[in-house]
């Protein structure tokens, strides 16, 4: 009781509470406009929460990385442009409701199923994570190995597209963890006589580099485009809300709990929740010929999911130090600044701070209510915010942010070369997503792998012998046979069944 | 053509790794040691970028068999303009510890918003408020030691 009483004593005092509002509005900003991800700015925010306690420091990040996935919305519904790629499922149904001069609503709808999605995933998060952390107890080597190798596996068979560029966009990652000291021998691999790359290259230089210097580049290839808005909205925010949630009260379940499902898959993210999410939701629905025409129902579903799965990601990033998606990959990070180093044992540890980490997302994800209403009521200044004006303003952020990691000039040479890098492949449809669980996993990957080695006496046989590690390795062994188990079912499907001849009496 | 030539690129970036790779010692009581993971993951590149190439190869065929007006234009300029933000950052890097962070980033906010069309006045507004406004809340308030500048503190000298 002690504990849960300090952890909400963390959270409710006048420094964090002002840092989770501020950090909604940033979000809120970078989230809205089309082309900044929550990633990029969650990786932004970064720089500045190591100068905060824990607690601040994590709630800035939910309540960032929530904000930004719903006000991606914001310039789908009036624009047709996703703000974030978590909202381009929905984005479709949302313009045509605008365009019928319901954007309002469509909007308070939004905000309403990412808050439920949002609470949902954080009740998963509550009661399912402690269970797990006493399970994960018993965890060696071998099973973290096999972990890893789960999460690294799954980042390549669940990502969108092709599945080699998938690959070999988590070998990039997986490279990057290898450069600096060998864990067990000590020798130096891949520092070209850099002390700085000694210790290993820092999370966020690389995820600035690929998530906001990518971007810029990006804006700056294309071509210029001026923005309006070319539907009006009069109607009511929050009126509607409640009916169109009480009608659609099983799709909200369903894509919760799918989003905190698929958030929690490593590699999997709030975008892949809401795309799965709206297909679930089409083909389960009565009135399926109204999907693509503005149909309230479009939303739902994928709304809740795309936030409850921001949520989800955080249960294996803190049970098992697995980051289920790319801003929890930058939450592993900083939890290791901080000291709470993720994996089973920060249940354990008393202080409150678990509590605390808990109240901060049923915070965050109330805290979109109010903030959010603002934001729909005032929707055209985010939109229209010239990205001409802000892009160089972002560049300034990201070289500042990456030299104030380790006050490293070295840090700026590495977010620039991952920056051109991640262009070069972003632009050919590489996904990224399998190269930041590389960086993150690939230390977890090879030091359990040789831990384990050194234990079995070079027996791989080991890997087998427990319970758990075998299931887990068979897990891996089917998540890699299953795309060609499923080509092998459709094939089967697809050829022609001999027809029963009726049988002459 | 591009997924051709990447797929090669990742090739010889593999073949590197390994290379790079044999040079590391291996511990005595293992047959393996740091060398291991290394060579796993460039041998993972080569694989991979192999695989990549040999599917392009039939889209290869066809674009140099077809008219040479069949195969888009690639956007050179676009390119250039987009490798802008590089620069600057390189340009910051280079000269940071000489002008100082804050006349950098501004420098490099206003170039940046110019390129796009941005007006003048406004563009030296932004890029001046920021500029100071970011170097003040890092320096200042984060107590990170951002560069100030030889120019400026050697002239403030001079002129004190």
């Amino acid at each position: 009781m002690d504990d849960f009483l300090q952890g909400l004593a963390m959270v409710f005092n006048l420094q964090t509470m002002l840092v989770i509002v501020a950090a909604a509005v940033f979000g809120l900003f970078v989230g809205a406009i089309p082309g900044l991800t929550a990633t990029m700015a969650v990786a932004l925010l970064v720089p500045i929460t190591f100068y905060m306690d824990a607690t601040p420091a994590i709630a800035a990040i939910v309540a960032t990385s929530a904000m930004a996935i719903f006000a991606g919305d914001i310039p789908g519904t009036y624009l047709n442009i996703p703000g974030t790629p978590a909202s381009a499922a929905y984005v479709g149904e949302s313009y045509r409701l605008a365009q019928k001069g319901r954007a309002r609503e469509t909007l308070g709808t939004n905000l309403v199923c990412s808050v439920i999605g949002g609470l949902f995933g954080t009740m998963v998060l509550v009661f399912v994570s402690p269970s797990l952390a006493e399970m994960a107890l018993n965890f060696s080597s071998f099973e973290y190995f096999w972990l890893a190798l789960l999460g690294l596996s799954s980042s390549i068979f669940i990502a969108i597209g092709s599945r080699v560029k998938a690959f070999l966009s988590l070998t990039v990652g997986l490279l990057l963890s290898t450069v600096g000291l060998d864990m067990m021998s000590g020798a130096p691999r891949f520092t070209f006589g850099v002390p700085d790359l000694m210790a290993g290259i820092n999370f966020i230089p690389v995820m600035i580099g690929m998530f906001a210097l990518n971007e810029i580049m990006m804006f700056y290839g294309s071509r210029v485009e001026e923005r309006h808005v070319p539907v009006t909205a009069k109607d009511s925010v929050f009126l509607k809300a409640p009916g169109h949630i009480k009608t659609y009260w099983r799709n909200v379940l369903r894509g919760s709990s799918l989003g905190t499902l698929i958030g929690a898959l490593p590699g999997a993210g709030a975008d892949i929740a809401a795309w799965i999410a709206y297909a679930l939701g089409k083909s389960r629905s009565r009135e399926k010929e109204k999907y693509g025409t503005g149909h309230i129902e479009g939303i739902v579903d994928a709304s809740s999911a795309n936030n409850s799965g921001i949520s989800g990601a955080w249960v294996p990033a803190l049970v098992f130090g697995i980051p289920g998606d790319t801003i929890t990959a930058i939450v592993i990070g900083v939890l290791y600044m901080k000291g709470m180093n993720p994996g089973p044992t920060i249940f354990m540890n008393g202080g409150g701070q678990v509590y605390a980490l808990f109240t901060v997302f049923f915070v965050a994800n109330l805290i979109m209510l109010p903030i959010g209403y603002l934001a729909i009521r005032a929707s055209k200044v985010f939109i229209l915010t010239p990205r001409k004006i802000l892009m160089p303003v972002i560049l300034s952020f990201c070289i500042v942010g990456a030299f104030a990691i380790n006050n490293s000039i070295t840090d700026i040479w590495i977010m620039l070369i991952i920056g051109l890098v991640a262009f070069v492949l972003a632009r050919n449809d590489f996904p990224m997503a399998p190269a930041i669980l590389g960086l993150v996993l690939g230390s977890t990957l090879e030091n359990s792998f040789m831990s384990s080695m050194l234990k079995s006496n070079g027996d791989l046989l080991a890997f087998f012998e427990r319970p758990i590690s075998a299931a887990l390795g068979a897990m891996v062994i089917l998540i890699w046979l299953l795309p060609s188990l499923i080509r092998l079912f459709r094939r089967w499907r697809s050829t022609p069944q001999p027809s029963h001849k009726p049988r002459s009496s | 053509m591009r997924d051709f030539l990447l797929g090669l690129a990742f090739m010889i970036g593999g073949g590197v790794v390994i290379a790079v790779a044999q040079t590391y010692p291996t511990m005595p009581a293992l047959q393996f040691g740091p060398s291991l993971f290394p060579s796993l993951i460039g041998g993972g590149m080569v694989i991979g970028g192999l695989v990549l190439a040999l599917t392009r190869v039939g889209q290869l065929k066809n674009a140099f068999a077809g008219p040479r007006s069949q195969v888009a234009s690639y956007d050179y300029r676009g390119l250039l303009i987009s490798l802008l933000p590089c620069a600057l950052v390189v340009f910051y890097i280079l000269a940071s510890e000489f002008l100082g962070a804050a006349l950098c980033m501004a420098a490099s906010m206003l170039v940046l918003m110019l390129i796009r069309g941005a007006r003048l006045w406004l563009s030296l507004l932004v890029s001046i408020i920021v500029a100071a406004a970011i170097y003040v809340l890092f320096s200042r308030y984060l107590l990170i030691p951002l560069p100030e500048g030889t120019l400026f503190s050697q002239t403030l000298t001079f002129a004190w």
